[in-house]
């Protein structure tokens, strides 16, 4: 049972720090200055859904919120705001994957797509409420059903190349007697 | 053992709940902070970029170089095409080239008849591009000179020929640069040769529109934009683009600054344009019986 060792868990942990590093750092080269027509997805939130509803002893909600904190801040976003939603969703998506020991692929995929949506649209109710200057409507249109399509591409890597795979019963029984 | 497990997330569940609310809390209140109090955080966030930035640039340089080498070797499958396209260009700027040489002495030449001294407090410094907002929101570039290099928040950023921009954050030694295309930029300009005075706004596409234009009968694509220099935070006379009109009919500017590839910015140099607020010593200021209401006088004609 490597999986479950605690050096394993840290250095999961880590992995997962380190991706959301390498995302941010292909979002900072320079490569286009000019305006685009399309919004890429956002890779940063997929991950951590993707593994959130995997294994949640990978990503601890501090973890994300710093992650995603340095993340609003080094892209220019009104910080605080996106990470607190996404903390909430992963918060939210927790929950239900623990409810359900196995759902289909599909459940999942829906539910993340349902929580992907509602946090946009909570992104957007409160920046005009606080009458933030907001992002044109079909750039984010286009991030959040790109980043909704890419959600199955995230999962099948993170389990594939990473091994970030549902515990199966046996091993939550193995966890739950040692620790 | 299930059971176990049950009983001692009963007292771990609230614990995380807890934690979890107090995270909220924490995010939403700096959200909130930076609503109330937005320069403080975004010099934060300067500092944060500061630091961050050039400890990635090691990274970066390689890795961008690649990726527009791998760009550049997809054009170089169309390159007998370019080259013949290049040619017919060389030969229009050749005869470009022959006026620019006779409009630049004739220029030479009427500047030493009235004698003008240039603004000579317009010197740059160039800075290379690190970093791009990394948001598809945004748009801004990041560059490797900061307060280091006497850097102020306002001062324009240009590429060789035209306006890029304005610098907006200043680090230690780095400087953010809000593009003319970016959402929240606006930049008061004049539009030659009918000297209507406009705003050039951003909205995210790769040509800026025009705001707040007074009368648009006089304005016709082709038209040149500089800035007016109006506010005094920019200096007048930068050259920002042409005049080109949308399929909707809107004015927009087309750029003349290379927004493809940005690479060495110059930042503009501008200590503020001076004020003339005395009327100068042509009207004496030492208190003479009549004198006074004879100053009065001659500044309201001045006024007039």
């Amino acid at each position: 049972m490597d999986s479950l060792s605690a050096s394993r868990v840290w250095i999961m942990r880590l992995t997962y720090v380190g991706l959301a590093l390498v995302i941010l750092f292909f979002h900072l080269l320079p490569l286009n200055t000019l305006p685009n027509r399309w919004a890429p997805p956002d890779m940063l939130i997929a991950l951590t859904f993707a593994w959130t509803l995997r294994r949640p002893d990978f990503v601890p909600v501090l973890l994300i919120a710093c992650v995603l904190l340095i993340a609003d801040f080094m892209l220019q976003r009104p910080p605080g705001l996106l990470s607190a939603l996404v903390v909430a969703g992963s918060a939210y998506l927790r929950n239900w994957s623990a409810g359900l020991s196995d759902a289909s692929f599909l459940g999942e995929w829906a539910s993340v797509g349902l929580v992907l949506v509602s946090v946009m649209v909570l992104n957007r109710m409160i920046l005009g409420l606080t009458a933030v200057e907001q992002a044109p409507m079909w750039l984010v249109l286009i991030q959040l059903v790109l980043t909704i399509a890419v959600y199955p591409l995230v999962a099948i890597i993170s389990q594939s190349l990473f091994g970030v795979r549902k515990l199966t019963p046996a091993d939550v029984d193995i966890l739950g007697g040692r620790t | 053992m299930a059971k176990d497990r049950s009983q001692r997330e009963d007292y771990t569940a609230p614990l995380r709940r807890l934690l979890l609310g107090a995270l909220l809390l924490c995010l939403l209140g700096v959200f909130l902070v930076w609503r109330i109090d937005s320069p403080r955080v975004e010099r934060f966030r300067a500092q944060v970029t500061d630091k961050v930035v050039p400890s990635m640039e090691w990274a970066m340089v390689p890795v961008t170089a690649t990726i527009n080498l791998l760009r550049d070797f997809q054009s170089y499958q169309r390159l007998s095409e370019q080259n013949r396209e290049l040619r017919s260009e060389l030969r229009q700027m050749r005869a470009w080239k022959e006026a620019a040489l006779q409009l630049e002495q004739e220029n030479a030449r009427l500047l030493d008849l009235n004698n003008v001294r240039l603004d000579p407090q317009l010197t740059y410094v160039t800075g290379v591009v690190m970093a791009d907002s990394g948001s598809p929101f945004r748009q801004s570039v990041l560059l490797n000179v900061g307060a280091r290099d006497g850097i102020v928040d306002g001062w324009a950023a240009m590429d060789g020929i035209g306006l890029v921009g304005r610098i907006s954050g200043v680090g230690q030694n780095t400087a953010r640069v809000i593009l003319l295309t970016d959402a929240a930029s606006s930049i008061p300009a004049t539009i030659q040769p009918s000297g209507q005075t406009t705003l050039i706004a951003g909205d995210n596409t790769a040509a800026p529109v025009l705001d707040f234009l007074e009368n648009r009968e006089l304005v016709r694509p082709g038209d040149r934009v500089i800035t007016s220099g109006d506010g005094g935070v920019f200096p007048a006379g930068l050259l920002i683009g042409q005049i080109a009109q949308d399929p909707s009919g809107r004015l927009r500017v087309r750029l003349s600054a290379d927004y493809e590839r940005l690479e060495f910015l110059r930042v503009i140099r501008h200590l503020g344009n001076e004020q003339i607020d005395t009327p100068g010593n042509i009207v004496t200021t030492t208190p003479v019986e009549n004198g006074e209401a004879l100053a009065v006088e001659d500044e309201e004609a001045v006024d007039g």
